[in-house]
């Protein structure tokens, strides 16, 4: 069934570039890296092993969260897209003013976990919605939006300053995006490991981390999406673990792990057992823990607005740089 | 008890809330989506796609919609409904 939809949407992308105008974004020229619906499973089987209270997602979303507090600004209607939306949910706290908030993600299990969580126990003065759908085709209409949030959910889009541009053009002017994505140092000591044992076992490597952005990527991105007075921040978590398997547990309770199309859908016993032996060998800790770094770079844009502050223009400046060196520097 | 069958009822009872009628569109195409009652279903008149309604939950991935041959209905020129919930 999936097949024959896939051939539609080919044809459906012709008939809409036929009638000269494009409804979507161009995302012929993109390739495809990340296995779509294998992430809709993954975070299927994530939504069955949620643990409520995960510290890492519960530090992020309240990291992500507080720089609503930052803003004189309230948002009365929000989007959550994807990610950790339950710790989202549950974190919120009447932060930023948010009347109407629609819960997004592309697993339809995620979202009912999230429904039955707002059902029991619900958000009060908070008019909480769910849809199923894709970050890469957002069905929301132009300029509706004052919010939108990702955490930790935009890192497996194939065409990311795509969905980036989407989620600018569903906000109303002067609306907020807030976005957490994980960076290029995440799970560095893993993909260490990993290489090394593959090398050594297999003679040969295949990708078992998929790329992560840069923090420099994450300025362009913003600007590139359109967005008004970019913010990127970054910050290291390291999480310890009492062994490798347990990191990857907890990969999977996340719903991170490989949805690369190039992974290899095998992994040899022998090369899992000497990643773990490697793992331990090379980061291990005293105390017999072995840690892992997560990086996370948090991106905040706004759609423009003319009331935000800009450049002046060219040659309406009062006082010149000769005056204020006389004025401050004139001695030396 | 009656909280339960409450919310059951409004499950049936098709549609979605006023607050996504005012922001859905087709995620393909961005054009408005039409209510269908009988198969309650979101319907894109422009590419001829429908999204089905689970539960109460609309479902606007691409992939799960289903495209529309123009035997099946494309009648039910009603607005797009919404329920007061």
């Amino acid at each position: 069934m999936s097949g024959a939809v896939d051939l539609c949407l080919r044809s459906l992308r012709r008939l809409l570039w036929r009638n000269g105008r494009s409804y979507c974004t161009d995302h012929s020229s993109r390739v495809k890296i990340f296995d779509r619906n294998l992430k809709r499973k993954q975070r299927d089987r994530a939504s069955w092993l949620l643990r409520p209270g995960d510290s890492l997602v519960d530090a992020v979303a309240e990291n992500l969260l507080d720089r609503l507090e930052d803003c004189k600004k309230t948002f009365p209607s929000a989007l959550c897209m994807g990610g950790s939306l339950e710790a989202i949910r549950r974190l919120l706290n009447g932060r930023g003013g948010i009347e109407k908030l629609t819960m997004m993600d592309t697993s339809v299990d995620m979202v009912k976990l999230c429904e039955q969580a707002e059902q029991n126990s619900p958000n009060k003065n908070v008019e909480t919605s769910c849809i199923v759908a894709d970050e890469e085709y957002l069905p929301v209409k132009e300029s509706s939006l004052d919010l939108v949030i990702s955490c930790l959910g935009l890192h497996w889009t194939n065409d990311l300053p795509g969905a980036m541009i989407q989620s600018k053009l569903s906000l109303k002017p002067d609306g907020l995006f807030l976005g957490a994505i994980l960076g290029g140092e995440t799970l560095r000591e893993l993909r260490i490991a990993c290489t090394v044992a593959q090398m050594e076992r297999e003679g040969g490597i295949s990708p078992r981390l998929s790329p992560l952005a840069q923090v420099r990527d994450a300025g362009n991105l913003l600007t590139r999406a359109g967005f008004t007075l970019p913010g990127v921040d970054v910050d290291e978590y390291t999480v310890r673990y009492n062994s490798a398997l347990e990191l990857i547990e907890h990969l999977r309770t996340m719903g991170e792990t490989n949805a690369l199309l190039q992974r290899n859908t095998s992994l040899k016993r022998d090369t899992a057992l000497a990643t773990a032996a490697i793992y331990e060998s090379m980061f291990g800790t005293e105390d017999g823990t072995i840690p892992a770094t997560f990086q996370v770079i948090f991106m905040t844009g706004w759609r423009e607005h003319p009331s935000q502050q800009r450049a002046k223009k060219r040659g309406s400046a009062t006082v010149s740089f000769k005056d204020i060196h006389k004025e401050f520097g004139g001695g030396t | 008890m009656v909280r339960r069958s409450g919310v059951l009822l409004k499950k049936v009872a098709a549609g979605i809330s006023s607050r996504l009628a005012e922001i859905l569109v087709c995620p393909l195409t961005k054009q408005p989506l039409r209510m269908c009652d009988k198969t309650n279903s979101l319907i894109s008149d422009s590419i001829g796609v429908s999204y089905p309604i689970v539960d109460g939950i609309p479902r606007l991935v691409p992939s799960d919609g289903i495209i529309l041959h123009s035997d099946q209905d494309l009648n039910s020129s009603d607005p797009p409904q919404t329920n007061s919930s």
